[in-house]
């Protein structure tokens, strides 16, 4: 029992009894693999960014380098049976991807997350209401919305991040909804109404703040769902019309021939797309334990 | 000392962490005779809980345990090393703070009594339910052939803690540990608990260490107390001893802090200023000593050992109560208005007389 | 035991609050209804200190939140200065027009990290009412306020700019949430077992504390606990309670020398260090408190009392009077030390 002396970190009993005294133990670091994570994301969203500035090949143009020929010191992902550069695809196919993927993600937390917190907080028909635009969004079936979507208001880039940011919405609306409530039952909400102030002050000074720290942590992990999730969209021709994505290309260069002849077309937006969300998933679990154990900390007994 | 139960010397427990050792249990000693009752008393921090875990072989893997602890000629720490089966739960037992969550959700009241049965009796299972309806009868639970078949949440607060002392003694333990087995309960259960573990403990022989943070709880209860703070052991003495006749500072503060229920409305209480140290905090010298209004200038520097006072009374302080060199500190620090270690002395005049008539009255 | 009635109340024009016939009852999901509060009247005067003591299960948190208004009752009334020309019933009041009475009465709690927001500065904290309502301000800064307020309650202002609650111990945090009652001057604070989660070498200093306040800001408290001693030590009235009923209420001093009430006698014979004019009292028949759901009828402590009898079944009995400000609702009342034989 004695004699095994490791090194314990994060929750001890420590930890626990420190609720209740000062600030001495830090919080457990973010560690350097989330930093390796995060570089991997500024990479791209700067690649993406800066693609028309950077000396790479018009991604569209045919006949850039041999047809179908595997990487080489020219083309560094190889081409595709159109000739066109897989390198200069890829990042130029990051654009649509991560725009897609930002914009439903931030746009589904900021009506999921409200609609929760309102819910949550105000509960009674408020909250049935909300509860019930929830259920039928998640009953609905996804594909059918693409194509009803695509149908009826065509596939651009806003009409797709808008329809994927509706996809979002339940699930966030749940999990704020959740998250509110257990802090609603809290005594500094029952003292800040008390001190008289209004519901809306309320829901913004006192429950807010606590919401959106593990909402936050959460962004991360949700991008990663919604950037496969167009992808898979792409997949299936229900993503933006004008332009590609890696789902795109993906779905370009999964076709069997291609697939056996030239599998690099398919692989490096894979492997675009793979990194990428891992990036996000590592660095978004990271900060949700970081947050965790704070959490742990103030109110846990 | 050789027909004690259970003798422990110098018991010590710590916690590695990313900050550094965390000293929660340091040095305590004591030794507890067969059919004997202990009671440890200590606020939050003061260790009594690790201690009583370390007992029982409950601390994490993490945990740094030195001292020595035999039960009868038994070393725990070997039992423990070897992963002694049919020790723990069988001669010593445990029951804890909070019925809620001591209690499976899932499994019938019966299941979880008979548990112990068959994994260290060998029993049967229709033995051992035989056997758990009537442990829950000799705990007082009324229509026991009822309760064996219901979940806990069925049982109130009361009840439920009875059925946990069920379990404690299920397979005749020597030695019970309670650790603050009342305070989750309302006043008028507390004193049947209570009275239900002292009749168990007469009726069975059996020796019990009794954890409170509660003074009136160990008065009348127990045979002997141990005062914890810190971690460290400050007073140790026969309970009767005890109230009449407190040595160390931090006790006699206790017993002056705390309203009576006879005494009148409005009757100042004596602060104590400051609060407990964090478990992190390792202080040189006495960890009482800020908060002590008998601090002399050896309190900030050496840490103070148990010595004996009367039979079988110890105390570890510099300047104890009721001796001439605390008496001498306490004035010496009166006159100055601040002791050593910066407390403010002008808090405590003017109501040191009513302390004076309170402690007398408490007395019975 | 538990009873209903008014009897107790005074109609003097210094009583600050007047609780009558509060009834707070909550649904639970199967058709039922859990009494919480049933027919509970009340007053305190200005300046007075009442406690309310009780077991678990007796409605005494209920009955503060219903005073608060949060939820407001089922039945019954609450009422500001009932005896002037400026009596408020806020029962009757809602939504913003009971906001703007709201700063007259204030709260403090059990748990002292929860009672503050994990995310705020603690001087957001203690701040955050005078926003709300500058004008209490009175011409003063509103730095200077907050200041005063946590010196006051023994909290450095300076390290309270930057800190948040889980950096400072359960003892301060208590006091923090004592600096945001206060600092609107209520008339009345109301406290619930404000130092149950307390160790107690400091629970003397939060008494010492609230006392302070209490001399400082002229408060009215009502303080809440189950632990008797600490209830007789700042009460200057007491009433227990039982299942959503008053038992006794009455002096602090008249009610624990002279306990006429089988329940309140349990209770103080019950203590750890038992009140010594109990002793030889019967203890409370059972561990089980009946379920909210179904009380007793008549008398609600009847099924637990050792003195019941066939009429406590049948009829509830009604607070009366024993002696100088001192009632008890009971059949069979222990009068001067003397039992029924």
């Amino acid at each position: 029992m004695s004699d095994q002396k490791q090194l314990f970190k994060g929750k001890t009993a420590a930890d626990r009894i420190s609720a209740q005294g000062s600030d001495q133990l830090s919080l457990p670091r973010l560690g350097f693999t989330f930093w390796i994570a995060i570089s991997w994301m500024v990479l791209v969203i700067v690649a993406a960014i800066v693609a028309p500035l950077l000396p790479i090949a018009d991604p569209e143009e045919i006949g850039v380098g041999p047809r179908t020929q595997g990487p080489s010191w020219d083309n560094w992902f190889g081409t595709d049976s159109n000739g066109r550069d897989v390198f200069s695809r890829t990042i130029w196919g990051a654009r649509i991807s991560l725009v897609v993927g930002f914009f439903s993600i931030v746009a589904g937390f900021l009506i999921g997350g409200t609609m929760g917190v309102v819910g949550g907080y105000r509960r009674g028909w408020t909250d049935q209401a909300l509860g019930f635009i929830v259920f039928v969004l998640l009953s609905f079936p996804v594909i059918i919305l693409f194509l009803l979507i695509s149908n009826i208001v065509g596939q651009g880039l806003w009409e797709v991040s808008i329809a994927l940011s509706i996809v979002v919405v339940p699930s966030v609306a749940r999990l704020a909804r959740a998250i509110t409530i257990t802090f609603a039952e809290r005594e500094f909400v029952a003292a800040a109404r008390i001190l008289g102030a209004t519901n809306r002050r309320v829901m913004v000074k006192e429950i807010l703040p606590n919401v959106l720290i593990p909402m936050s942590a959460l962004l991360l992990l949700g991008l990663g769902l919604t950037i496969v999730a167009e992808g898979g969209l792409a997949f299936l021709g229900l993503s933006v019309a004008d332009g590609f994505s890696w789902g795109k290309m993906i779905q370009l260069g999964a076709a069997p021939r291609t697939l056996q002849t030239a599998p690099w077309v398919a692989f490096f937006p894979i492997g675009a797309m793979f990194f990428t969300v891992l990036s996000l998933n590592w660095a978004g679990d990271r900060l949700r334990q970081h947050f965790d154990i704070r959490e742990l900390g103030i109110g846990g007994r | 000392m050789s027909g004690a139960l259970l003798t422990v010397q110098d018991l010590s427990v710590g916690f590695l962490t990313e900050q550094g050792l965390v000293r929660a249990v340091e040095g305590v000693s004591f030794v507890l005779e067969p059919g004997q009752t202990l009671g440890v008393v200590g606020e939050s921090g003061s260790g009594k809980s690790v201690t009583a875990k370390a007992l029982m072989n409950l601390l994490p893997s993490y945990s740094q345990i030195s001292g020595n602890v035999n039960f009868g000629n038994r070393d725990l720490f070997s039992m423990a090393a070897s992963r002694e089966k049919h020790f723990w739960g069988v001669e010593m037992a445990m029951v804890f703070q909070d019925p809620m969550t001591s209690l499976n959700p899932v499994k019938k009241v019966g299941e979880q009594i008979a548990e112990s049965l068959r994994v260290h009796l060998n029993r049967n299972r229709h033995q051992a339910l035989a056997e758990a309806g009537d442990l829950l009868e000799q705990v007082g639970i009324p229509e026991p052939g009822k309760r064996l078949t219901q979940y806990p949440h069925e049982l109130s607060g009361g009840l439920r803690q009875r059925v946990v002392i069920a379990i404690a003694l299920a397979c005749g333990p020597r030695l019970l540990i309670a650790d603050e087995p009342t305070t989750a309960l309302d006043v008028t259960v507390q004193k049947h608990i209570l009275d239900l573990l002292d009749e168990l403990r007469r009726d069975r022989g059996m020796a019990m260490i009794l954890i409170t943070h509660d003074l009136g709880v160990v008065k009348g209860r127990t045979d002997e107390v141990m005062v914890m703070y810190a971690g460290h052991t400050v007073e140790k003495s026969p309970t009767g001893t005890l109230f009449a006749e407190m040595r160390h500072p931090y006790t006699e503060a206790l017993l002056e802090t705390i309203p009576r229920i006879d005494t009148p409305k409005h009757s100042r209480l004596i602060p104590i200023p400051g609060r407990p140290p964090e478990v992190i905090e390792v202080l040189p010298g006495c960890a009482y000593a800020p908060r002590c209004r008998y601090s002399i200038k050896s309190c900030l520097n050496e840490q103070p050992g148990l010595k004996s006072h009367s039979a079988g009374h110890h105390c570890a302080c510099h300047a104890p109560v009721g001796t001439p060199s605390g008496m001498e500190a306490r004035a010496a620090n009166e006159a100055a208005g601040i002791t050593v270690a910066g407390l403010d002395m002008s808090q405590f005049s003017g109501i040191e007389d009513k302390a004076e008539e309170k402690r007398s009255g408490g007395e019975d | 035991m538990a009873g209903s009635g008014t009897a107790h109340l005074r109609g003097r024009d210094d009583v600050i609050l007047r609780v009558q016939n509060l009834v707070m009852e909550f649904p639970t999901g199967r058709h039922q209804v859990v009494h919480a509060v049933s027919n509970l009247s009340f007053d305190i005067r200005r300046g007075e200190t009442l406690g309310i003591v009780g077991e678990s299960g007796c409605g005494k948190s209920t009955t503060a939140r219903a005073v608060v208004q949060l939820p407001p009752p089922i039945s019954g009334q609450v009422t500001l200065s009932p005896e002037t020309e400026d009596a408020v019933e806020l029962t009757a009041l809602e939504g913003e027009r009971l906001r703007q009475v709201r700063p007259r009465i204030q709260m403090i709690f059990q748990d002292p990290i929860s009672s503050l927001n994990p995310r705020r500065v603690v001087h957001d904290i203690v701040e955050e009412g005078l926003h709300i309502w500058p004008e209490r301000l009175q011409g003063q800064d509103i730095q200077a306020k907050v200041d005063e307020v946590l010196e006051s309650v023994g909290i450095d202002s300076v390290v309270a700019t930057n800190r948040r609650p889980h950096e400072f111990s359960g003892g301060q945090c208590q006091r923090i949430s004592i600096a945001r009652a206060v600092v609107l001057e209520p008339e009345i604070l109301i406290c619930d077992e404000p130092v149950s989660a307390l160790d107690v070498s400091i629970q003397a200093q939060i008494l010492d504390l609230l006392q302070e306040m209490k001399d400082r800001y002229g408060l009215t408290l009502i303080f809440i606990s189950h632990d008797l001693a600490v209830v007789r030590n700042v009460s200057d009235r007491v009433i227990v309670m039982y299942l959503g009923k008053v038992c006794e209420v009455g002096d602090a001093d008249a009610l624990y020398s002279a306990p006429a009430h089988p329940y309140t006698r349990v209770l103080l014979a019950s203590a750890p260090e038992p009140a010594k004019n109990v002793s030889g009292v019967e203890a409370a028949i059972g561990d089980e408190i009946p379920s909210p759901l179904a009380p007793p009828s008549g008398c609600r402590f009847r099924t637990r009392c050792p003195r019941a009898e066939i009429r406590c079944a049948e009829e509830e009995p009604v607070i009366s009077a024993i002696e100088d400000d001192h009632f008890v609702a009971c059949h069979f009342p222990i009068l001067n030390g003397k039992q029924r034989e």
